[in-house]
């Protein structure tokens, strides 16, 4: 800048107002002027940001919400300064030492009982990286045995380094492009696409989870988005390999695989059937589960030549039941002996049905009728295993029929909701799964409209709120209270605001019809109540002791009604793909024009009466029926929808 | 008639309350977004989860102050010295601290025990955090009326501002995890300036400066500029400085004089101000602080250095007594090897000289925006030239120069170097690992979110613009990152504990510069205005 080139004009250009299909979602518009008065808290904060620099506003984005991360971080983790087993930073810390000072061939068998390791490969290799690089630092933090227990204010702070790297390599940098992707395809400005961004960031239960309690489920869940990202990139063999690193990192994201298996079969079987690409698809996913696999495969095979004697006791159970006994001395005895125990480590079968309380269908079932009975009837494994497959069915029958990517976020919500409440094994932090496939939604070109928000919303204080007894016992009661108060009161939720469920704006008479996104009553009340009684539980759990007999009964009546809450969300999830998919747009359709005939009918008989009674008023009435009817015809569709869906609609 | 036809229309209800709600009035005065409110509610929300981070001596200082209010009468609080943090800020602080005592003993009644030293219970931390915290609202509110007091024209560069003081990492690093009460003082600043904007206001601007000293005497550096202008603006008639309003004087006297009786009154009836005033003006020490303030004498103390390495070539003579000190700028006294020692009284002629050249300009033009600047100029040579400033005391410049720094590009471009210096130079309070991402991350997001909305907002100046240093302070920008990456890691694995002073004094002597550059090119623009 220099004073001859550059004549001192302001640079502030001419006021634009590009209007996006979504502006009215996030911001009223008065007619006849430049006033905009923005629907949610949120949207005040990024509409100055409207047709300036992207990057200004992401670096800012990021900046800040890593700083709500970072500040969680200062709080307790899970088993802070509890002898002698500690909790889930102990067993991330002990997995970071197993795997600096022993070699691969043991990871899976070194010392079982305390905190043995338990997640596939890549959180091992992850866990080698941080510790490796931790030792460099001090390495007192990651000695062998000596280490056990270890807690310093300086490892607590590198610990918390590693997952804010972590979830910013992976998770945060996925999501920016699955935004940018996503938002692309649904017609989403930038502008509600970077609301969108900042009201996934901010998502309290992921944030207390990995940045409180201490877990590195952003990684995984971040290898999902760039999964789902690359198909909406056009690349599905780049999201195999993503799936598959995201399944190598916990098994848990196969709580999506139904989701995902069905999509990728689905488009290679319509509109037409293409072998090459099913061809294509299987080669890549074996070769990234191979190379997945490799680095722990070949140290096994390096230890055996280097003639390490292998301390493959006890054997995996599963083996030994089936009394199948390997040579772990040859080569293919060691791996197989190996991936098996790798597996028996992976999916622990041996244990009960859920730990602890958990906001699922069998801990809600076994507070009404005592789950020993069935057990007499059906071994419990397997019929959670029907179930779980019956709930997923929906979903991946759609994908199939219709593989269309922008029915993903649904069938990966409904496929997720279906495993936490049914299957096998559920821990209270799964429910992050699930909830976060539905947050996404919010970059959905609908997604800011006030049923979405309410119903995301919903989902995620309702997620949030069954892990509350899980976060108090590691002291993260404020962080939780002010995360939860501050992301409710940004996207305009309850208790602080009722934006989503009335507009002022509207009519209030009996028998109005609905409003392009407007909630059913009977929704509208489900989710106030919903509020008013975790609130009113938050009192009793602060205030009322339990009756003697039943310490947990808070605790109980929390995770009873969270399985009632993610049940109608798994509804809503699957309702919705089923209407998305516009599988059944024809028996709308057909059923559409059965109730118009009759509505006509009556109609013609209503205007004879009144014609008859008042013939001065009728061309009036006519007036005003004509332009109710313009109004009301897009959501005419919703009516019929009622009768299925119970209070939901398109 | 389709499916839309309902019960509603069937029975020629009319809808009730359409009528009966009044339309919400078209309102003139438009919106910014988002609201000081919504940024104080996102605001408090991190700085609730700050209440675990790091606090300093300062936590202890007040925790004890809160004791010595609480457990003992008056006339002893300024004479208590079980602690090493004796009381030494003014009676309506030590009042202050009492009112907040008699909830504290509430919550915790160990808080308030004087023999209870360096107690810091859960409750406490909390407790003390949040008074941090409520106490903010004060400056809230303030900014609200400064908004509110700006014509209608300025509105949204007032908005800006007001924002860009609201959310100063200045606040957060030293009061919210450093521990102090700024927010609250400053906000009783500002309102007193937003006052000052209109001639009605002068005289509650007047009152409220006068509490303002007597909550903390930091603010007498500013004390000259509002003597002058209250005395011109106000005690003057402002075409004719020889028609004084007499009324006026008497009012605004006897008022401030009320101020300040109602608080050291009771301690002159107790005999006890020189025992008050020594706690307040502690002068036995040294030159800099502990850290160097990024002032003037801070690039004296670095030259000192550089001339230590090159005097055996130049054959200049080195006080041996001086050159001992390696840690000299870390220990509290100061003594030059090469350079010739500074006097206090150089000090405060040097600071003197300055005011009296900022206070001229304010006599001859009495406007509420040469106020400000004046207010800013005290601000800079206080600091600049001041005999043990710290560096907390750049607030004192950044906050009265923001209410003025989007007039014009001009002065914007020499308030960008002192954001940048200032807001950098206090980053060795916070030296704890665990504080370091919050500090660097939010200081930096908050310099490139607010210098880049105020180079959109700033307006081109009215008169011929001096491009002075814009290429220079691009620049400078620009090393503060290299800067802050030696001094936070590459210093550590270099030189591992040794050398400590090094990190401290690039980042004094780097911060001087800006401050003394934005100083320079602040002169211009207001002199020249």
């Amino acid at each position: 800048m220099s004073a001859a080139s550059t004549p001192h004009k302001p640079r502030k250009k001419k006021r634009q107002l590009v209007r996006s299909n979504t502006l009215t979602d996030i911001a009223k518009v008065q007619p006849g002027s430049d006033r905009i008065d923005p629907e949610f808290n949120l949207v005040s904060f990024l509409l100055p940001a409207r047709g300036k620099s992207q990057w200004i506003s992401v670096p800012l984005i990021l900046i800040f919400t890593g700083l709500f991360r970072w500040c969680v971080g200062i709080w307790g983790y899970s088993g802070q300064g509890i002898p002698p087993m500690h909790g889930d930073f102990e067993a991330q810390r002990h997995w970071m030492e197993i795997t600096q000072h022993t070699p691969p061939s043991m990871w899976y068998f070194y010392d079982l009982p305390y905190w043995g390791l338990d997640y596939p490969p890549l959180t091992a290799y992850h866990s080698w990286i941080c510790g490796k690089i931790g030792t460099l630092i001090n390495p007192e933090w990651f000695a062998l045995y000596s280490s056990r227990g270890y807690e310093s204010q300086s490892l607590k702070v590198y610990m918390r380094a590693t997952v804010i790297v972590s979830e910013y390599l992976v998770y945060v940098a996925a999501l920016i492009i699955f935004i940018r992707h996503y938002s692309r395809s649904q017609g989403l400005g930038t502008t509600a696409s970077n609301i969108a961004l900042v009201a996934i960031l901010m998502q309290p239960a992921t944030m207390l989870i990995d940045h409180g309690h201490f877990q590195y489920n952003t990684v995984m869940l971040g290898f999902v988005i760039a999964s789902l990202s690359s198909i909406y990139a056009g690349r599905p063999l780049w999201s195999c390999i993503y799936f598959v690193a995201a399944l190598g990192f916990k098994q848990m994201a196969l709580y999506y695989a139904p989701a995902v298996f069905a999509y990728l079969l689905g488009s290679c079987l319509s509109p037409r059937l293409r072998i090459g690409r099913l061809l294509a698809i299987a080669i890549i996913t074996i070769v990234a589960f191979a190379a997945l696999l490799a680095p722990l495969l070949a140290g096994t095979l390096y230890d055996l030549y280097r003639g390490f004697d292998l301390p493959y006791r006890p054997p995996p159970p599963f083996l030994a039941q089936r009394r199948i006994t390997l040579d772990g001395k040859t080569p293919v005895g060691a791996i197989l002996l190996q991936l098996s125990q790798m597996v028996h480590r992976i999916f622990p079968f041996a244990r009960g049905v859920f730990e602890d309380k958990v906001a699922n269908f069998w801990c809600a079932l076994n507070t009404v009728f005592k789950l020993q009975k069935i057990e007499t009837l059906i071994a419990l494994p397997r019929l959670s295993a029907y179930m779980t497959f019956m709930s997923i069915l929906p979903g991946m029958v759609i994908l199939l029929g219709c593989p269309k990517p922008q029915l993903l976020p649904y069938a990966f919500a409904s496929s997720a909701f279906g495993f936490f409440l049914f299957s096998f094994q559920v821990h209270e932090k799964s429910i992050l799964l699930p909830v976060l496939p539905m947050t996404l939604l919010l970059g959905s070109s609908k997604g800011l409209s006030k049923e979405y928000r309410a119903w995301i919303g919903f989902a995620n204080a309702l997620a949030v709120w069954t892990m509350f007894p899980l976060l108090r016992r590691d002291g993260l009661a404020i962080p939780y209270t002010v995360l939860t108060a501050l992301w409710t009161w940004l996207l305009g939720l309850p208790i602080f605001s009722v934006s989503c469920y009335y507009d002022p704006d509207l009519p209030n008479v009996p028998g109005r019809p609905l409003a392009p996104d407007e909630l059913r009553t009977p929704t509208k009340i489900f989710h106030w109540w919903s509020y008013i009684l975790m609130l009113f539980w938050h009192l009793l759990s602060a205030f009322a002791k339990p009756p003697d007999n039943k310490p947990d009964l808070w605790i109980v009546v929390n995770a009873c009604f969270g399985c009632l809450g993610f049940g109608i969300c798994y509804l809503w999830c699957t309702w919705k793909l089923i209407l998305e998919s516009g599988l059944l747009d024809d028996y709308f359709e057909y059923i559409e024009r059965r109730v118009d005939a009759a509505l006509n009918e009556a109609d013609k008989r209503v205007t004879k009466y009144l014609g008859e009674e008042e013939t001065i008023t009728e061309e009036k009435e006519d007036g005003s029926a004509d332009s109710a009817s313009v109004v009301a015809t897009p959501s005419s569709g919703e009516k019929h929808s009622k009768k299925k869906g119970k209070g939901r609609k398109r | 008639m389709t499916s839309s036809f309902s019960l509603g229309q069937v029975l020629d209800l009319k809808p009730i309350a359409r009528e009966i709600r009044p339309k919400a009035p078209q309102s003139t005065q438009e919106q910014y977004h988002p609201t000081l409110w919504q940024c104080t509610v996102v605001a408090a929300t991190l700085k609730i989860l700050l209440l675990p981070a790091y606090k300093s001596t300062d936590f202890e200082v007040h925790r004890n102050w809160l004791a010595i209010t609480h457990s003992l009468p008056p006339w002893e609080w300024y004479y208590e010295r079980t602690s090493e943090w004796t009381l030494d800020y003014p009676p309506y602080f030590a009042a202050f601290e009492w009112l907040l005592s008699q909830l504290a003993a509430l919550i915790d009644s160990d808080m308030v025990d004087t023999n209870n030293l360096n107690y810091s219970s859960w409750p406490t931390i909390a407790f003390q955090r949040a008074s941090v915290i409520v106490s903010e609202l004060l400056l809230f509110a303030a900014l609200y009326f400064f908004v509110a007091s700006t014509p209608f024209g300025a509105r949204k560069q007032s908005h800006a501002v007001a924002l860009s003081i609201l959310l100063s990492p200045g606040f957060l690093i030293i009061d919210h995890i450093h521990f102090q009460y700024n927010s609250m003082m400053y906000g009783i600043l500002i309102f007193s300036i937003a006052l000052a904007r209109t001639d009605s206001g002068l005289l509650s601007s007047g009152i409220l400066f006068a509490v303002l000293l007597c909550f903390k005497h930091i603010y007498l550096y500013l004390a000259p500029a509002y003597f002058v202008y209250l005395l011109r603006a106000y005690c003057l008639s402002r075409n004719n400085v020889f028609r004084p309003h007499i009324l006026n004087c008497i009012k605004l006297g006897v008022s401030v004089l009320a101020v300040f009786g109602a608080a050291f009154g009771p301690f002159a009836y107790w005999g006890q101000l020189d025992q008050l005033m020594s706690r307040l003006f502690p002068f036995s020490r040294g030159l800099c602080h502990a850290y160097w303030a990024p002032n003037m004498w801070a690039i004296y103390s670095f030259v000192d250095r550089l001339l230590i390495l090159v005097a055996p070539y130049l054959k200049l003579s080195i006080d041996p007594g001086a050159l001992h000190s390696v840690t000299r700028g870390l220990v509290g006294d100061t003594s030059f090897a090469v350079l010739p020692n500074i006097s206090p009284k150089l000090c405060f002629s040097l600071t003197l000289a300055f005011h009296i050249q900022a206070l001229t300009t304010l006599w001859l033009k009495p406007t509420w925006e040469t106020f400000v600047g004046a207010l800013t100029l005290c601000g800079y040579a206080s600091f600049l030239f001041g005999w043990h400033v710290h560096e907390k005391a750049v607030l004192l410049i950044i906050i009265p120069f923001s209410l003025i720094a989007l007039k014009d590009r001009s002065y914007l471009a020499s308030f960008r170097p002192l954001a940048v210096a200032g807001y950098i130079s206090l980053f060795p309070l916070l030296f704890t690992a665990q504080e370091y991402p919050i500090k660097t991350a939010y200081t930096i997001g908050w310099l490139i979110l607010f210098l880049y909305v105020f180079d959109r907002l700033a307006p081109a100046p009215s008169r011929q613009r001096v491009f002075l240093l814009d290429r220079f302070a691009l620049l400078y920008n620009a090393i503060s990152v290299p800067l802050i990456i030696y001094c936070s890691l590459v210093h550590q694995v270099l030189f591992r504990d040794k050398y400590e002073f090094l990190p401290l004094m690039f980042t004094s002597t780097y911060c001087a510069v800006g401050v003394i550059t934005s100083w320079i090119g602040f002169m211009v623009c207001y002199l020249s205005s």
